[in-house]
């Protein structure tokens, strides 16, 4: 159950992030863990023909992480995975110390309030106002009219559409729509953003400055997991890239000079 | 629970798609006002029924030969009966004098057969059917009495036609809830399929089923209710219309006063329209968009 039972005027102020339901399984080490754990993961649509196949990975928490490879490599099937719109066929998945693939179906609802999802086309209502596409992720946890107004006008201001929450989603530019989106995926504080090629309808400089975004709510101590193959971003931030390919997730250095640091920065795209 | 939350985003929903839920409660209007008529004849002719089974008159007809000290002592006997609150004798020729009055018609040309003397009884109107075929029974054995008109069988005929009318209603009734079923799962279906993105995105942000279905819930139960509201604003105005031209004639012809549904019966139909379109909806829902 969200724990929003006893909202005060306190609560305005204080960093609020809906909670998994702990199950039996629930470990209370989870805090330590890294934030997510692939374990030995399989999932193919097709028989014989799998896209990740035993893929292990770990990421800590506050990390910001490019997830980089070619066609059906398996970014958005591991992002949906984190989701649980997919289940996986083998491994595990711990997500903040709970196993996603384990989850019941009702406790799926509870997951994906832990994780802002971004898309490529947006996924935003376009009969709805801006305000009402980010409000509806706090109207999910059951908040107060009130304090919705005040997370939707900060979050709306972060993503630098203050002042436009009246606007039909419609009529926004491709770029002001997937600010809309950001918005709505950081408004509830989730510990965990998946951002699945969310510049692959945008020209490059608003690419870039999507991204910036991105980087702006990562030093707010979100994790961001951003999935592309958009090879000019990969070269703008030096973050830490993990490439999919053949099914297995390879790390690999990049955007740090190569003389200095002596990384190999050559990508199998 | 229905919260503010789900009233608002059903009431959001119905005012976009407003178009479509007009259509749907035409629909669920057009079948209500079949069943309104239905239980409006029958609500009528249950109160006709009632008037007549209770009439507390019985029309003794006597025969021609009855002597005037034979009518005399018939008439103290009932005056002595129980139950029995006033007696009336009519002689052949005030029957005559009072029909020619009323229907203003010349009845030269009717013999005088067409006009039997008769006794008028007038009984309690709580006087228990037993004892009222009891008195029958006893004056039909007497040498004078020709006839008894008790209104008996025309009361049967009375039970008889809202026996038909009640069964025909609950025919109706099947044919509205199929109705209903079929006009608000469709519309729901068909809503859920124009809004699939924001079922998505809902899905996305952690909205429970629940969550989810709410509004399309309301918006099935406001539609089966506001069929049913307009039908009966529509069979009101026809109603109200209609009895206004007649003018009194028809309650004097069938003895009581044309009235509408009673309350319980017009607040029972919108209530069966509210959680008959809940149903539907529920039943259209079964399949939410995967995400």
């Amino acid at each position: 159950m969200p724990r929003f039972d006893d909202q005060d005027d306190a609560q305005e102020s204080r960093p609020f992030r809906p909670l998994l339901r702990q199950g039996p399984r629930f470990a209370r080490d989870a805090a330590a863990r890294p934030i997510l754990m692939f374990e030995d993961v399989y999932k193919s649509y097709r028989p014989g023909a799998p896209v990740l196949r035993g893929m292990n990975l770990v990421i800590e928490r506050g990390e910001f992480v490019f997830i980089t490879g070619p066609s059906g490599s398996g970014k958005s099937t591991l992002l949906r995975l984190l989701y649980r719109s997919e289940t996986v066929d083998e491994g595990r998945i711990l997500f903040m110390g709970r196993d996603i693939a384990r989850l019941k179906d009702d406790s799926v609802p509870f997951l994906r309030r832990n994780i802002g999802v971004i898309f490529q086309d947006f996924k935003l209502v376009k009969t709805w106002s801006v305000f009402e596409n980010v409000a509806i992720t706090l109207e999910v946890l059951g908040l107060p009219q009130r304090l919705i107004k005040a997370r939707v006008g900060e979050a709306l201001e972060r993503v630098g559409l203050a002042g436009r929450g009246s606007d039909a989603a419609g009529v926004l530019s491709g770029g002001e729509q997937q600010r809309v989106a950001v918005a709505r995926a950081i408004v509830g504080e989730p510990a965990l953003i998946l951002a699945d090629e969310p510049t692959g309808n945008l020209d490059p400089q608003l690419a870039i400055d999507i991204l910036g975004l991105f980087e702006e709510i990562h030093e707010s101590g979100t994790t961001v997991l951003f999935a592309t193959h958009d090879r000019s971003l990969l070269d703008v931030r030096s973050r830490r890239l993990i490439v999919l390919d053949e099914g297995k997730a390879m790390d690999v250095a990049m955007g740090i000079a190569p003389a200095e640091e002596g990384y190999d920065n050559e990508l199998p795209l | 629970m229905l919260s503010i939350g789900t009233t608002r985003r059903a009431q959001r929903g119905m005012l976009r798609e407003w178009r479509l839920h007009a259509l749907s409660v035409f629909s669920l209007a057009v079948a209500f006002v079949c069943l309104g008529a239905a239980l409006l004849v029958v609500t009528n002719l249950r109160a006709v029924e009632d008037r007549w089974a209770h009439a507390g008159r019985v029309s003794v007809y006597l025969k021609d030969s009855i002597s005037t000290p034979d009518v005399e002592a018939l008439k103290s006997a009932l005056t002595a009966t129980a139950g029995v609150k006033s007696v009336r004798y009519i002689s052949s020729g005030q029957a005559r004098q009072d029909f020619a009055q009323t229907e203003k018609k010349n009845l030269a040309g009717l013999s005088q057969e067409a006009f039997p003397s008769s006794i008028e009884v007038e009984v309690q109107p709580d006087m228990a059917d037993a004892e009222l075929t009891e008195m029958v029974t006893k004056l039909e054995k007497l040498p004078g009495v020709d006839e008894i008109e008790t209104y008996q069988a025309w009361t049967d005929r009375l039970a008889r036609l809202v026996r038909g009318g009640v069964a025909a209603s609950g025919i109706l009734a099947l044919v509205v809830f199929a109705s209903v079923l079929a006009v608000v799962g469709s519309t729901i279906r068909l809503a859920l399929q124009r809004r699939r993105t924001e079922v998505e995105v809902l899905k996305l942000v952690g909205a429970t089923d629940r969550f989810i279905k709410g509004p399309f819930l309301v918006e099935g139960s406001a539609q089966g209710a506001m069929g049913a509201m307009g039908a009966l604003a529509l069979l009101a105005t026809l109603f109200f219309l209609v009895k206004g031209r007649l003018d009194g004639e028809l309650s004097s012809l069938i003895g009581v006063e044309p009235s509408f549904l009673p309350w319980p019966i017009a607040l029972g139909m919108v209530g069966v329209g509210a959680v008959l379109g809940a149903l539907a909806a529920l039943l259209g829902l079964r399949r939410l968009v995967a995400v």
